[in-house]
């Protein structure tokens, strides 16, 4: 008799790990964001309170604020390069595609920290962009909003994400077919048109799956606020650290982090749901 | 009316500028018109390629350099912050807990992500998506949140439980979590190319279930499974969220590197070995490139690269 393979001999180990250590962590996490701080107070059974700290204190909601507009910024940066990147990669690059696409995956395996180090060794007030800038005479003394600033964050998270917005981006315009660019010109259509109307519309989907990589994690970051952003570059990711390491305030860390995966999760539905819509439409 | 002296009067005036302008300017003005593109494809690529390594290659070259401080000029050769970085003992147990963590989990992650890739790909069964849809979560949510919630979780009495102890084995636990998925995609997007009528055949042979994974569909993983490998060992080595929240009082590598840099200004020491290491990875990567051997024709290597993962 043959032993049958089933589904669930194979699946069992994996997905009761994830079972165990992925989902009932958020749900306990969860469970706690509704539950009294035990630090602050011994009243017991649950509560909106952390929801409504996290909600209407006003430094909680500047902090969000300069977060949205710190992950927004870096990942307009991004598509600024990503677009034109892959579409050299796709198009023109040749014999260089696969070195590039080599370089972009090796960038992402090297060690975040160390990226972020080096980056905050170049932009101090006696790191290298100050000295040459003030050798060649641009700037008589050093800046000082280089480093731990919010133009140091977006700076260094544009480059650290780079790969998980070029490669979708390329994907999606390797599936293009280059007629289209060429019929797009017989036609009268200037770079422009062909850029917004051909190349733009196809590359979407790649945009789409760019933004559910990149944007979601991007609201979290933590390592990269905390090593160069010094106080105007604090984001919601070091908010969480502080209320749960430092604080203890564990009931509002575990909220805004509830919060944080139901945004993500809401930006990764819409994504997904306006890449298909584009697939269907054309 | 008198017939143009030109045979296709209309095509020349097609052709543009370039076309009617006397022959002598022709070929130059075309050539510069061809430059452009060239130009700005070689500018954009050299753009990504400085923005991405060139802090890094920086770094590795003050790493050699004779003073405490990253300025120029360069003061002269020397290895001393290599023979310090390697002195320092925090430093050695950081980084030999990383490697400990990511030599132990490596091969969990890959028998864990094969078979829930062989199962996703090969089989019909109810909640098929549901798996498929944690499989994908767990790749999307962010290392932060999950770090978090599983220090809540860890430190929470649960009934049966209790409380566990932050330590090396949660680090590791913690890890197996959010890159097995990862070896799923990988090796997922292999099999879902391969072929079937081979495995069909060799059950139709007489091959158990058992020896038709064993004989025909492993074969074919190799190349997906070592480059798996290297990746996953690269994700758990560079984790630093998850390693950082559920902890304790052990550290791993990028740990140790946060709050060095957290505490002190500059490190020429961080230099030293975060060169070595990037020296490392380098090597690594490049070996699980040549392994998959990607082509033009089918740059995702067999899901290397996630291209359709969401």
């Amino acid at each position: 008799m043959r032993r049958r393979l089933t589904p669930l001999g194979f699946l069992f180990s994996p997905v009761g790990l994830l079972v165990l250590f992925f989902v009932a962590p958020m749900a306990i996490m969860l469970q706690v964001s509704f539950e009294h701080n035990s630090a602050y107070s011994f009243e017991t059974g649950y509560t909106l309170a952390n929801y409504r700290e996290i909600l209407t204190d006003p430094l909680y909601r500047h902090v969000a604020r300069d977060t949205l507009v710190i992950a927004t910024a870096a990942m307009a940066i991004q598509f600024l390069i990503a677009v034109p990147l892959a579409y050299v990669m796709a198009f023109k690059a040749r014999r260089f595609e696969l070195p590039l696409l080599l370089a972009l995956v090796l960038a992402d395996e090297l060690n975040p920290i160390v990226r972020i180090y080096a980056w905050r060794e170049l932009l101090g007030r006696q790191g290298l962009v100050n000295d040459a800038l003030q050798w060649l005479g641009i700037i008589d003394k050093p800046l000082d909003w280089l480093l731990f600033s919010k133009f140091a964050v977006i700076t260094v998270l544009s480059t650290s994400w780079l790969t998980y917005t070029v490669i979708p981006i390329y994907a999606a315009m390797k599936a293009i077919d280059a007629g289209l660019f060429e019929a797009a010109l017989d036609l009268g259509a200037g770079w422009f048109t062909t850029f917004r109307r051909v190349l733009l519309p196809l590359a979407a989907p790649g945009v789409f799956v760019a933004v559910i990589l990149v944007y979601i994690p991007l609201f979290s970051e933590f390592a990269t606020p905390a090593l160069v952003g010094g106080r105007s570059g604090y984001m919601l990711g070091s908010l969480a650290n502080s209320l749960i390491l430092e604080e203890g305030n564990w009931g509002a860390g575990a909220a805004l982090n509830f919060l944080l995966l139901v945004a993500s999760g809401l930006v990764s539905v819409l994504a997904f749901y306006l890449s298909k819509l584009n697939t269907i439409d054309r | 009316m008198t017939v143009p002296a030109e045979p296709y009067p209309t095509a020349t005036a097609a052709i543009g500028r370039e076309a009617a302008a006397p022959r002598s300017v022709a070929p130059r003005s075309e050539r510069v018109r061809r430059l452009v593109p060239v130009v700005l494809s070689v500018a954009i690529a050299l753009f990504m390629l400085v923005l991405l390594y060139g802090p890094l290659l920086l770094l590795a070259v003050f790493s050699f350099n004779n003073s405490d401080i990253l300025t120029l000029p360069l003061r002269g050769f020397t290895t001393r912050w290599y023979t310090q970085a390697f002195d320092d003992p925090s430093m050695r147990e950081g980084l030999w807990n990383s490697i400990i963590v990511a030599t132990i989990i490596t091969p969990i992650c890959l028998v864990l992500g094969t078979l829930t890739a062989y199962a996703l790909t090969r089989m019909r069964f109810i909640m098929r998506g549901g798996v498929a849809l944690l499989i994908g979560a767990t790749l999307v949510v962010p290392w932060l949140v999950i770090g978090i919630s599983a220090l809540l979780f860890f430190n929470d009495n649960l009934p049966l439980w209790g409380r566990t102890d932050l330590s090396l084995r949660t680090i590791g636990l913690m890890h197996v979590v959010c890159t097995f998925p990862l070896v799923a995609a990988i090796v997922g997007a292999r099999l879902a190319r391969f072929d079937r009528t081979q495995e069909e055949a060799a059950v139709d042979l007489g091959a158990t279930q058992m020896q038709m994974l064993r004989r025909v569909v492993l074969p074919h993983l190799v190349p997906a499974l070592i480059a798996s490998a290297i990746f996953a060992y690269m994700w758990s080595f560079n984790n630093f969220e998850i390693s950082y929240f559920v902890g304790g009082d052990d550290y791993t590598f990028p740990v140790w590197a946060f709050s060095t840099l957290r505490h002190s200004q500059n490190l020429p020491v961080v230099n030293a070995i975060s060169t070595v290491i990037s020296a490392v990875q380098v090597v690594l990567v490049v070996i699980a490139w040549r392994v998959l051997r990607p082509s033009a024709d089918d740059p995702d290597a067999g899901g290397l690269i996630p291209m359709g993962m969401p």
